[in-house]
């Protein structure tokens, strides 16, 4: 008991004394993304607050869903860099209008997108498969795994926002009646297994991924043309729900992938520098493939990636940050 | 004194180089041998298809009267047989039947392999110190490695579905089978071999008629755990696109859905206990059987 105490006594202290006569930033807790460009927005906050705000910066590891919950409900992290809002689109509403949450940066990555891919292979060998209608006519090219008479569509995993949507949609484009089946995928591990396999053998694989990522990248992943109009309240109110609260879903669109730098209200007022700073962060989904490329060929984390962002790339980041906190930065490196 | 609180660790740059000429190897394996491997173990995919298109086709009362069936044959004892019925009825009720019929398809299958290849490693084991030195530490790997490392190379060797689900189960579940039948047959009383020798028993008879009835309690031990392991690996299993009771477990793992992540796991408990129970009661069977026989 008594060294439990003294372990407290000395984290407060040690809190206390990193927090302590500095600027009014003080402890921030990023939400990390579980995934290579989620890491690397992440460890990139954290390396210009750390450096440039001076800030006592802690990471929080997890997904989209519980992250959202977290912040809505418990209010930590402070700052969540790389949000796909989509998927909990209402609760990030109602906690942005009760005036908890902000949406500091309304699109720091542009030009991303989500919905169903295909391998370099398919589009290189099949330049007739312009749009979905082309695709869905020819389910021989992407044979099923475990029933070679169908085609195979690589689901999103079990639990993501975007499995309800491939399932919506794949009922939509009456994709069973033309000869198509659902591959479960099981985890974003396995879909990524799957997207490896196939590009590395040069094979034809449809399914659904999303960019910019290391392996739309990497593997040159082809989005598929829709091809059709988009609705939004169809959207919000069939496709996105479960399978049987949408009885009668239409063909669509994919929606306009929404990604947001979200952040506590509290955090933003307290260090209105920092908010700036996230405010005007904001990348092309070029050059942020480039970093992502970076991490898969050196197998570097999103941390080493981030220094390298910073040593590589001050014209870009000299833009978002403050004249003194460019000097601090410079500084550090 | 930089050198006593640095590890003297492989630089940057070359331990790089070194995991990335590991990856690469392995890639350009895969891209030379990867349709050779999956073509080789098209036979077994073809089975699981098959037997779980079975199990799905077979009309659910049916089913339900084979397992009452297996259970009273095996066991002879109406409360195990019973307890299988509601547990099924149960499973079915709540909708997890489909779920249900596919995670049996992969342990019936997985089970086979693990009790096919781990009794005649178990027993080349009890025979050989040799082979016990070299298969032990291989045991102990296949234990404790963490299941996504070696679900990677199956993955980029096989694609996910179900074969390498199957091959990540078998690596995990075999080893208690295998320790189990080497211990079973290393424990055999010495006096009732010698007993055997004396009788003039060849070595297969020895082990046949001797060695493995002894040696039933600690291999149906094996058989429990093996059983129990697998249906514990189906949650892992289907991380990688293997149908069943592990995916809705998933799906409700990353929603939070609290009551489907309790039901699945519960029916995937009962799965376990009505295998095991029948199982273990054909086990003791059979050596009450043996038993009074010597009597």
């Amino acid at each position: 008991m008594k060294k439990q105490m003294l372990s407290a006594a000395l984290l407060v202290a040690s809190s206390t004394s990193f927090a302590g006569g500095h600027s009014s930033c003080g402890d921030v807790v990023i939400g990390e993304m579980n995934w290579a460009s989620g890491e690397f927005l992440a460890q990139l906050d954290g390396f210009i607050m750390t450096e440039g705000y001076q800030c006592n910066v802690e990471y929080l590891t997890a997904g989209t869903m519980p992250q959202i919950t977290s912040m809505t409900e418990k209010g930590t992290p402070d700052v969540a860099s790389e949000l796909w809002a989509n998927a909990a689109a209402l609760a990030i509403d109602a906690a942005v209008e009760e005036n908890r949450l902000v949406k500091l940066n309304p699109a720091p990555i542009t030009g991303a997108g989500e919905g169903w891919m295909m391998s370099a292979a398919a589009a290189a060998a099949h330049p007739e498969l312009k749009t979905i209608d082309d695709v869905i006519a020819r389910p021989d090219l992407f044979p099923h795994p475990e029933d070679p008479t169908k085609g195979g569509l690589h689901n999103c995993p079990s639990g993501w926002g975007c499995q309800l949507v491939t399932d919506n949609l794949f009922r939509a484009f009456d994709m069973e009646a033309k000869g198509w089946k659902l591959i479960d995928t099981g985890s974003g591990a396995g879909l990524d297994g799957s997207i490896v396999k196939a590009s590395e053998r040069e094979q034809n694989w449809l399914g659904y991924y999303w960019a910019p990522t290391t392996l739309a990248g990497k593997y040159n992943l082809k989005l598929v043309d829709y091809n059709s109009g988009f609705d939004q309240e169809h959207w919000d109110t069939c496709i996105v729900k479960p399978v049987e609260e949408c009885d009668n879903p239409q063909r669509s669109n994919w929606t306009k992938s929404e990604i947001v730098s979200l952040a506590q209200v509290d955090f933003a007022t307290r260090a209105p520098q920092v908010a700036e700073y996230i405010t005007k962060r904001t990348f092309d989904a070029d050059l942020l493939n480039k970093y992502l490329t970076y991490m898969d060929d050196n197998q570097a984390s999103g941390e080493e990636a981030a220094i390298e962002f910073m040593l590589n790339e001050e014209a870009v980041w000299s833009t978002w940050v403050s004249e003194d906190a460019a000097k601090a930065i410079n500084k550090s490196l | 004194m930089d050198w006593l609180t640095e590890f003297p660790e492989l630089g940057r740059r070359d331990l790089r180089d070194f995991r990335k000429g590991i990856d690469e190897s392995f890639k350009s394996f895969t891209r030379t041998y990867g349709e050779a491997i999956e073509s080789f173990f098209d036979p077994l995919l073809q089975f699981l298809i098959w037997l779980e298109r079975l199990l799905l086709a077979t009309p659910w009362p049916l089913f339900i009267i084979v397992v009452a069936g297996l259970g009273w044959l095996a066991s002879r004892n109406i409360k195990i047989v019973i307890g299988s019925v509601i547990s099924l009825f149960l499973i079915g009720y709540l909708g997890m039947w489909e779920d249900t019929m596919s995670t049996v398809s992969i342990i019936v299958v997985c089970t086979m392999l693990c009790i096919g290849l781990g009794l005649p490693i178990g027993i080349l084991m009890s025979r050989s110190d040799r082979a016990q030195r070299i298969v032990t530490p291989i045991l102990d790997v296949m234990q404790t490695i963490p299941s996504f490392v070696y679900l990677i190379p199956v993955v980029m060797l096989l694609g996910i579905g179900k074969v390498p689900g199957l091959i990540s189960v078998v690596i995990y579940a075999i080893p208690p089978m295998i320790r189990l039948t080497n211990l079973g047959i290393r424990l055999v009383d010495k006096e009732v071999l010698e007993a055997a020798d004396a009788f003039g028993a060849s070595p297969w008879q020895k082990l046949v008629q001797v060695q493995i009835p002894l040696a039933l309690p600690n291999i149906f031990a094996g058989v429990n755990q093996t059983i129990m392991m697998s249906l514990a690996m189906v949650v892992i299993a289907s991380m990688i696109g293997v149908t069943g009771l592990g995916q809705p477990v998933l799906k409700a793992i990353s929603n939070q859905y609290l009551a489907m992540g309790l039901l699945n796991g519960l029916a995937i408990v009962a799965l376990a206990i009505i295998f095991d129970r029948i199982s273990q009661s054909y086990g003791e069977r059979l050596q009450k059987y043996r038993g009074d026989r010597g009597e």
